[in-house]
């Protein structure tokens, strides 16, 4: 049972860390980066080719993995987003992050191969036993790592000068501009943030999926659901629907077979799209009822 | 305009010709082509017209009703799956089983236009993406009755017993084909198709024209399901095989990137686009790798460079095409005025509309507090305040548009509060906007043919089979268009796009729109922000015109001269409390008012 949870939890971490990094992406542009999913298997195979193929460290590897993801990051943002204006009146950007997602899948395939490749887990696979369950170090370290990001992002958002503009550029982007903050330049930073988190997920994902170019094709979708289900551009929402969706996927696994395993967290995504647009967080016993609606 | 429009209605004529050539061109090539493409490219254009029927059906739920979804594999994958097994396994006849799976489809389609009655946008592409997912995994994990990944064995394609040959297989299809494309033809040509557009542009207007947005929407996804069972169920029959491969995302993909190719909301775009992406990889012998490379390049390049795809950049090229004479083919002569917009219903109470402690609260603060008013029937009653007074907030809360926290308001005796816009619109108010919200897709003609809407619609089966109703309709309701264009000034500009106005004539267009409906209230939100003062002059006196019509009307305004000459009656409000209430001259010389809105000083 301790073996499942911690499996559970620490699968909750990955699907936390995509959360976090659509949602730093959502925060400031109002978009969701829909080749999210394709930027964690650029890394992690930036990486597997560092550490599986050419032998260099494993801190080598993360670091190769976070530059290629940022350089992708510009490029995403220079190349589907720059050009369509205004994001919020123009929908087109769903069309060219899903072309470029496909676009950046099928390079890896052509770069990469089609290998399903191992990849080393955090201190070789070390494990402790508590009781009669073997919990990997890699999980333990998986979730330490998502919750330090995720506080690190919170405190990085509330206590600093970049923090405030953040907020600024996420609530009133014209006016953040008129105060004089570049919200371009806070953009870019939040898609550099979201690159980084994305490589360092990768890096830990990898060993689990494998590293192959189409490692993400299953959880992609899962990151954006633990987004949906916290509630999107929420720090605290991200890990809430992380951690949620990573343990009702392990508990759930016990009674379905395996492959419906992912069907039942859509079925989840869509009920709480549904209901809950907002997010778990915005149910009533959360806010004790207050709302939070706009002005039309 | 005589002139202009006499040169667009000889363009037409000589561009109409044309037009009838290329399709007649196309049509013949492809009902002969069987006799003399070999087998291969028979197979190669059979699957086309599958797409064609698939991009058609795409086009309907996202070049009409503007949801980007990527469910279009599952409503095929779910239309092919079930008449295949329905055929193969439990022996039912071809028709009925295509019949079943097409109805099947169009129940799965519910999952997405439920789910839109609570969200939008971006959430429906993500439901549509999950749906995918969902129908993929079931069908896989579901190897008992599905065949799972290795794929599933379709019995030969019989109808009453007599085995389809490979041409028939291809006229079928191509049959069908046809049929769709009239039926999305017919569509977008009648009131329908204008009201997906207009919903997709501005939902909001849309309801205040009427229309029952979610409802709309879900028979555009509804038809479009359709579409793509259809495709399905004839896939299944026409390949003998299929695999789950056949219907994963790259084929939502591939069925998205052929609408934006040939032109989003376009009629022939979806074929056209379907033709081009269908041919492309044969130019670089179907690799797999470089295809989807390629797609996806152009879906991100298309989009930014040619957002209208093919048939939009051309069809920009020959607007002409596409205007409507009726102004034309009118008699000049016959006098057109306000009259007869009148309304004759004086039953009713003395006070068109009574608005009883309206309140709206956003979290702590209070928009609205406690507001009562009364608007008199027939008069020209003014809603005035300082910016940030709450007055749009009233008039939103009024329409529908927003729910108040508390409070009632009747429209002719009748509670509206709770109803949603489209019944109150139904019930006799329309309104304009403080930020005009014209519908971008349509033409300024079109655009008032909206307003006409309310009092003259037809049902969907006039749409699509094009009925005599629906020709009578239209063309009662394209004339009282162009009159009351002709009656605001407005009659030149019948065939222009409303962004190509000037920001004045775009406000007008939007009070012409509101007054085609024959409302009982029409209610302006600032009508004179942004025009000249020639064209504020003679805003008030359309505005006398349609007062003495006996429509009542209530309006917000700041400028003081026109509050001043029209109104019988204003109701002063600072934020968003009532603080005087009277005629012009008593509020132009009551203190409270002049502190509150002209500022301590200017007294």
């Amino acid at each position: 049972m301790l073996q499942t949870l911690a499996f559970g939890l620490s699968i909750g971490a990955i699907y936390a860390l995509m959360a976090l990094a659509i949602g730093m992406i959502y925060s400031t542009t109002r978009i969701l980066n829909f080749c999210h999913a394709s930027i964690i298997m650029v890394g992690a195979m930036t990486a597997y080719w560092c550490i599986g193929v050419y032998h260099l460290p494993y801190w080598v590897g993360v670091l190769a993995a976070i530059i290629v993801n940022t350089i992708i990051n510009f490029i995403i943002y220079y190349t589907c987003l720059k050009g369509l204006g205004d994001l919020l009146s123009n929908v087109n950007w769903i069309i060219t992050l899903f072309g470029m997602s496909v676009v950046l899948n099928n390079v890896a395939r052509m770069v990469f191969g089609a290998n399903q490749n191992p990849f080393p887990y955090l201190f070789n696979g070390a494990s402790i036993t508590v009781g009669d369950a073997t919990v990997l170090w890699h999980e333990i370290f998986t979730i330490v790592f998502a919750v330090v990001i995720g506080v690190t992002y919170q405190q990085i958002c509330q206590k600093t000068k970049f923090g405030r503009a953040l907020r600024a550029v996420s609530f009133k982007p014209q006016t953040a501009k008129l105060m004089g903050i570049s919200s371009n330049l806070i953009i870019q930073l939040c898609f550099m943030l979201a690159a980084v988190v994305a490589a360092i997920g990768g890096v830990l994902i990898a060993p689990t999926t494998f590293a192959s170019f189409s490692m993400t094709t299953t959880i992609g979708l899962k990151g954006y659901a633990a987004a949906l289900i916290g509630g999107l551009g929420d720090t605290k929402g991200a890990f809430v629907g992380g951690f949620l969706l990573g343990l009702i996927e392990c508990i759930i696994t016990l009674f379905i077979p395996a492959g419906l395993k992912d069907a039942v967290s859509f079925v989840l995504m869509i009920l709480v799209i549904i209901f809950l647009p907002g997010g778990v967080l915005s149910a009533k016993i959360f806010t004790h009822g207050r709302s939070a609606t706009e002005k039309v | 305009m005589q002139k202009s429009s006499r040169t667009a209605e000889a363009l037409q004529k000589k561009y109409k010709v044309g037009l009838y050539a290329i399709w007649g061109i196309v049509l013949a090539f492809f009902l002969t082509a069987p006799m003399f493409i070999g087998k291969y490219y028979v197979g190669f254009v059979t699957l086309m017209f599958l797409y064609c029927i698939l991009a058609i059906g795409y086009n309907i739920a996202s070049g009409f009703c503007g949801v980007t979804t990527f469910a279009t594999g599952a409503l095929y994958a779910c239309g092919a799956y079930v008449s295949g097994i329905l055929i193969t396994t439990y022996n039912v006849p071809f028709l009925a089983a295509a019949l079943i799976a097409t109805l099947a489809a169009g129940l799965l389609s519910f999952v997405i236009s439920l789910s839109a009655y609570k969200v939008s946008g971006t959430y429906l592409t993500l439901v549509s993406y999950g749906l995918l997912e969902i129908v993929t995994r079931i069908i896989v994990e579901g190897y008992a009755i599905t065949g799972g990944s290795s794929g599933f064995h379709v019995a030969k394609w019989q109808i009453f017993g007599l085995t389809i040959s490979r041409n028939a297989k291809y006229y079928i299809i191509l049959a069908v084909m046809l049929g769709c494309f009239i039926l999305q033809s017919n569509i977008r040509k009648s009131q329908w198709g204008r009201d997906f557009l207009t919903l997709k542009d501005d939902g909001i207007a849309a309801s205040m024209l009427g229309i029952n947005v979610s409802k709309t929407r879900t028979i555009g996804f509804l038809i479009s399901a359709l579409m793509a069972g259809v495709a399905g169920a004839l896939y299944a029959s026409y390949a003998n095989f299929i695999a789950p491969e056949s219907f994963n995302f790259n084929c939502s993909v591939m069925i998205l990137l052929m609408v934006i190719t040939g032109g989003s909301g376009t009629l022939s775009g979806p074929i056209l686009g379907a033709a081009i992406i269908h041919f492309l990889p044969q130019l670089f012998n179907d690799n797999a790798d470089l295809k989807q490379l390629i797609y996806g390049a152009m879906l991100i390049i298309l989009v930014q460079v040619m957002p209208k795809g093919i048939i939009g950049y051309v069809k920009a090229r020959f607007a002409e095409l596409e205007y409507n004479l009726i102004g034309e083919k009118m008699s000049g002569d016959k006098e057109i005025d306000f009259a007869k917009y009148g309304n004759h219903d004086q039953d009713g109470p003395e006070d068109i509309l009574v608005v009883e402690g309206l309140t709206r609260q956003y979290g702590g603060l209070t928009a609205v507090g406690d507001l009562s008013f009364k608007v008199k029937k027939g008069s020209i009653h003014a809603l005035i305040g300082p910016n940030g007074a709450g007055k749009t907030t009233t008039v939103n809360n009024m329409t529908g548009i927003d729910m108040p926290t508390s409070g009632k308001v009747y429209l002719n005796g009748t509670l509206i509060t709770g109803k949603k816009s489209h019944e109150i619109a139904h019930l006799g108010i329309s309104r304009t906007y403080q930020h005009v919200r014209l519908i971008k897709s349509l033409s300024v003609l079109d655009n008032v043919v909206m307003g006409t809407r309310l009092a003259r619609s037809y049902g969907l089966f006039d749409a699509i089979f094009h009925s005599k109703k629906l020709k009578k309709i239209d063309r009662e309701n394209y004339m009282e268009a162009q009159e009351c264009l002709e009656l605001i000034g407005l009659g030149d500009k019948a065939n222009e796009m409303p962004q190509n106005l000037s920001s004045g004539q775009q406000k007008l267009l939007e009070i012409c729109r509101a007054l085609v409906v024959k409302p009982k209230l029409l209610i302006l939100d600032e009508p004179c922000a942004g025009l000249t003062e020639s064209e504020t002059e003679q805003f008030s006196v359309i505005m006398k015109k349609i007062k003495e019509t006996g429509i009542s009307i209530l309006f917000i305004e700041h400028h003081m001269s026109i509050v001043m000459g029209v109104s019988d009656m204003i109701t002063v409000i600072d934020h968003g409390v009532k603080i005087a209430e009277g005629v012009p001259k008593d509020i132009a010389e009551n203190p409270v008012v002049r502190k509150a809105y002209l500022g301590e000083r200017s007294v």
